[in-house]
């Protein structure tokens, strides 16, 4: 097969693969900016109609923010963002740890955060609601954000990248009288952008995906996010699809700003993470 | 290395305790919890392995059971092919591959809750866009999610939209991992196409696709979104996954001890499954490195 012709084919799956994976979304916004009664008229029978509305308003996006979206989106930011924050505080420290020390019982701890990050969080929702009920701390912030926050993928990370700064440079700062907590502090953290904003992301999506946790943690309407609202919006108010298509595509929107804000991070993390 | 009387371990403690609290505790709460039942005045009393028995004689258990384990040996295998597809496509740099990397992530930024959600419309058998395009091309409408025999093909189909994607990075990052010069010499040798990737590039991602498939099938037995969201297990229990299971043990027919044994099941299921897993890609012996 000639060159040109293979890369010829390449870029025909591509794109037909991106479109598979793209219109969804794609559907998704523009039925956001359809009249509400326009949303199905063009979806069973298909027209140039069904992919671009000839129709366009932004009643859907003011209806949503006027009902509990914008509150459940609030929920939402501060949450991840909250869980974003400390999962990197205290996941780096851990990592930094194991990349850095040798310690008593190093090697079992190791395995268990392996463990930790085998067994899906999902499996232990319900007897992790029975600790939350008894601790009384069912219907709080708290329930939904410290959960997430130690989480064994996102130390394994850090842990891969700690490992590969030379051990000299810690050597060289001790000498100088550097305490630990300032080297972790003041040298491996700023070495370290590209693995946090990956670490971030990874913190991040996975809170703002969170649905079946806060659904089992939070039964009351001011603490629901943004994936709840939408789903408990839908069972009780069957009708209002227009509501519905502006509130998913707000949380669709904003989940996207991280990664094209990270996406140089990210692409150069997959590189980086390379050796391991 | 380097060696401190209390430094490690005062650096490791915050991510410890949030560990030990949310994730150990919960755990010996799930195997501990399962051994009690509640009874009539509301009391938990010890039972013993009554609701282990209970279940092991529960002919609707063991349908959960068998359409969670053939949903996992079809939905993981074909997860990664197309993981690692859209790996090997995005490979090479060239004109516009970043545009394709990112937009190949993209079905990330929607939930799984929201996936559920949009699918079941699209695929809606009269309103779905999906049948209206069938239609327009000359095809019969399909059922999808309304039919007992293609709601647990339909859901692997979705699942594997949103998941093929992120995925997709842990496999790319492996590939990129590859050294050029091995690349340059497979050509050298006159190895080309399948035959390369066969015999040079599939060893070399050993590690990322044990990595990838323990995770992904950890991640695939506990599906529970697009379950409670479309299907509710239907029809006629055609996709009554696990973890819906222990869901309506706990919250529909209020059954903690039942729901709890589900859990302890689930859990080491996922565990053994894994272990198997790992020893399929890296023999004992290497395990150290």
């Amino acid at each position: 097969m000639s060159h040109r012709l293979s890369e010829g084919l390449r870029y025909t799956l591509l794109v037909i693969i991106a479109v598979i994976l793209l219109t969804p979304i794609y559907w998704l916004v523009m039925s956001s900016l359809r009249p509400a009664d326009h949303i199905f008229r063009f979806s069973g029978n298909f027209s140039i109609e069904t992919l671009i509305p000839f129709a366009f308003t932004l009643d859907n996006y003011s209806q949503a923010l006027q009902s509990n979206v914008g509150r459940a989106l609030f929920n939402s930011l501060f949450v991840s963002l909250t869980t974003v924050i400390c999962g990197v505080f205290v996941n780096s420290l851990a990592g930094f740890a194991f990349a850095v020390f040798d310690f008593r019982f190093k090697k079992l701890l190791f395995v268990l955060i392996l463990l930790s990050f085998m067994m899906p969080f999902e499996s232990i929702v319900i007897p992790l609601y029975t600790l939350m009920r008894t601790i009384g701390w069912t219907d709080t912030y708290a329930a939904l954000i410290m959960p997430e926050v130690a989480g064994g993928l996102i130390i394994f990370l850090f842990y891969q990248f700690f490992r590969g700064i030379p051990r000299e440079i810690y050597e060289a700062a001790r000498m100088d009288g550097a305490n630990w907590w300032q080297i972790y502090y003041k040298m491996t953290m700023p070495l370290s952008g590209p693995t946090i904003a990956t670490a971030s992301l990874m913190i991040f999506i996975h809170q703002w995906d969170a649905f079946f946790w806060p659904l089992v943690a939070t039964s009351s309407e001011r603490l629901a996010v943004i994936q709840v609202a939408i789903a408990r919006n839908m069972t009780m108010e069957q009708a209002n699809w227009g509501a519905f298509f502006a509130s998913a595509s707000l949380a669709v929107l904003v989940a996207m700003v991280p990664f094209f804000w990270l996406q140089r991070h990210y692409v150069k993390i997959v590189i980086t993470n390379a050796d391991r | 290395m380097f060696r401190h009387p209390w430094a490690p371990y005062a650096f490791i403690a915050p991510a410890f305790i949030g560990l030990f609290v949310f994730r150990f505790i919960p755990i010996g709460l799930s195997g501990f919890g399962s051994f009690f039942s509640e009874n009539l005045r509301g009391d938990m009393v010890f039972v013993g392995l009554k609701n282990y028995a209970e279940l092991m004689d529960d002919p609707s258990f063991w349908n959960t059971m068998r359409v969670t384990l053939i949903f996992n040996l079809i939905i993981n295998p074909f997860q990664i092919c197309c993981a690692l597809a859209l790996a090997m496509l995005v490979r090479r740099p060239s004109k516009f591959i970043d545009v394709f990397r990112l937009g190949f992530i993209m079905p990330m930024t929607v939930s799984i809750a929201l996936t559920s959600i949009i699918w079941s419309i699209l695929l809606d058998p009269t309103l779905g866009p999906v049948n209206g395009l069938l239609r327009w091309g000359g095809f019969q409408s399909q059922p999808f999610f309304r039919s007992e025999h293609q709601a647990l093909e339909t859901l692997i189909l979705v699942a594997t939209w949103k998941g093929a994607g992120y995925w997709m990075i842990f496999l790319l990052s492996g590939l990129l991992a590859i050294p050029k010069e091995i690349d340059d010499s497979a050509l050298i040798d006159g190895a080309t196409g399948i035959r390369k990737f066969i015999s040079i590039t599939l060893p070399l991602m050993k590690r990322p696709l044990a990595f990838v498939l323990v995770a992904d099938t950890a991640a695939n037995f506990l599906l529970f979104a697009p379950v409670y969201i479309i299907t509710n297990g239907g029809p006629n229990g055609a996709t009554q996954l696990l973890m819906f299971e222990a869901y309506q043990a706990a919250f529909a027919y209020i059954n903690h001890g039942r729901s709890m044994a589900i859990s302890t099941i689930i859990l080491v299921v996922v565990l053994l499954i894994a272990m198997f897993e790992l020893r399929l890609f890296i023999p004992a012996e290497e395990e150290q490195s």
